[in-house]
């Protein structure tokens, strides 16, 4: 069983992984195959009020930031949020042990962070995790939508570090440990195109190709 | 007994609706990661105490979201129930903002065309009782 977890089910999570991501992606040009000019500038007045200085402009521009984006309303979760997600990519792709294991392999590697300070670095998940999860109970807006795919999903995201920090620092069985380390992130992978983890590749085709008031890019392409 | 209580549904119709859309709207639904950051982005949010139900996110899964659980068998009650969620919890201003960059309008006006199909909507000479405002 060990045998296959570190074998053949490594790559058949991640042909999965790539079939499954590049199935989303057909399937959301597909049904966004319809462009049409979203917004139109309509000669709203036509006498042009005088410009403002530069000043007032930045002025105006940040004054509409901190109105209508998250970042202006909930500035604290823009940054946990950010560095979570961040830190999802950075941590397993720098990890000593796992660059490792690929120059092993394929005799190929990444730049790698020291031990410490990866070790450090898990503790990020793991915050943003339990911050996360205290929303969910606690705070009643999130509670409000809340379901058990939820947690579950949490679960899923969290498991491959937390049981990895539980691995390099030796604690209960390590041969469990690692085991559960493999296959949560090999669970991970399996389930990410397939569910609502998939916002992983659709925050970046929602905001650049879907044209909207908010988008980063004028997107064209409407549901 | 009111008209709209006489009144029957056609679940067929709705489900015929549902399948058009399906694509779309399922793909829009599962990738609500329920975060609740677009709760402020709605007016009505914050004018009504910051009551959940009028959440952009809380009105389309508890409308749109339990219209596809439910594959579209449902009845005029229900019907009812999410008449007041997308006409008077919601004013299709599109100023919500999902961090995702789900299309929430178009998820609401989808229920309103599914609510209208079926003769459910907002009428002007509604009673204060059945009245949606």
């Amino acid at each position: 069983m060990y045998e296959f977890i570190r074998g053949p089910l490594i790559w058949i999570s991640f042909l999965i992984f790539i079939i499954g991501l590049i199935y989303q992606a057909l399937r959301f040009f597909t049904l966004t195959r319809k462009k049409e000019l979203v917004f139109i500038n309509l000669p709203f007045n036509p006498d042009k009020p005088p410009k403002k200085e530069l000043s007032q402009r930045i002025l105006d521009r940040f004054v509409s930031l901190r109105k209508k984006t998250i970042w202006g309303t909930h500035p604290a979760m823009t940054v946990i949020t950010s560095i979570f997600h961040i830190s999802l990519f950075i941590i397993p792709l720098f990890l000593l042990g796992h660059n490792i294991l690929l120059d092993e392999a394929w005799g190929i590697s990444l730049w790698s962070f020291c031990e410490s300070f990866s070790d450090g670095l898990t503790w990020i998940p793991l915050i943003c995790g339990a911050i996360f999860l205290f929303r969910r109970i606690f705070v009643h807006k999130v509670r409000a939508i809340t379901t058990v795919y939820d947690y579950l999903s949490l679960l899923i995201t969290i498991a491959p570090f937390l049981t990895g920090y539980f691995a390099y620092h030796q604690w209960f069985d390590y041969q469990t440990v690692i085991f559960l380390h493999i296959l949560t992130g090999e669970v991970m992978f399996i389930t990410m195109p397939f569910t609502k983890l998939g916002h992983m590749l659709f925050f970046f085709f929602y905001r650049f190709f879907i044209g909207s008031e908010y988008s980063f890019s004028r997107g064209t392409r409407t549901w | 007994m009111s008209k709209q209580e006489t009144k029957q549904i056609n679940t067929d119709e709705i489900k015929r609706m549902l399948k058009k859309k399906k694509g779309k709207m399922k793909l829009l639904l599962s990738h609500c990661v329920h975060c609740s950051l677009c709760a402020e982005s709605c007016f009505l949010y914050m004018v009504h105490d910051k009551d959940p139900q009028y959440m952009p996110s809380f009105k389309v899964i508890h409308s749109l979201g339990k219209l596809y659980k439910k594959r579209g068998k449902v009845d005029l009650h229900f019907l009812e129930h999410i008449k007041g969620m997308v006409w008077r919890n919601c004013v299709l201003c599109r100023r919500c903002y999902c961090p995702v960059g789900i299309d929430i309008p178009s998820m609401i006006t989808f229920t309103r065309t599914i609510c209208r199909s079926q003769g459910v909507y907002p009428r002007v000479d509604e009673s204060v009782s059945e009245s949606w405002l």
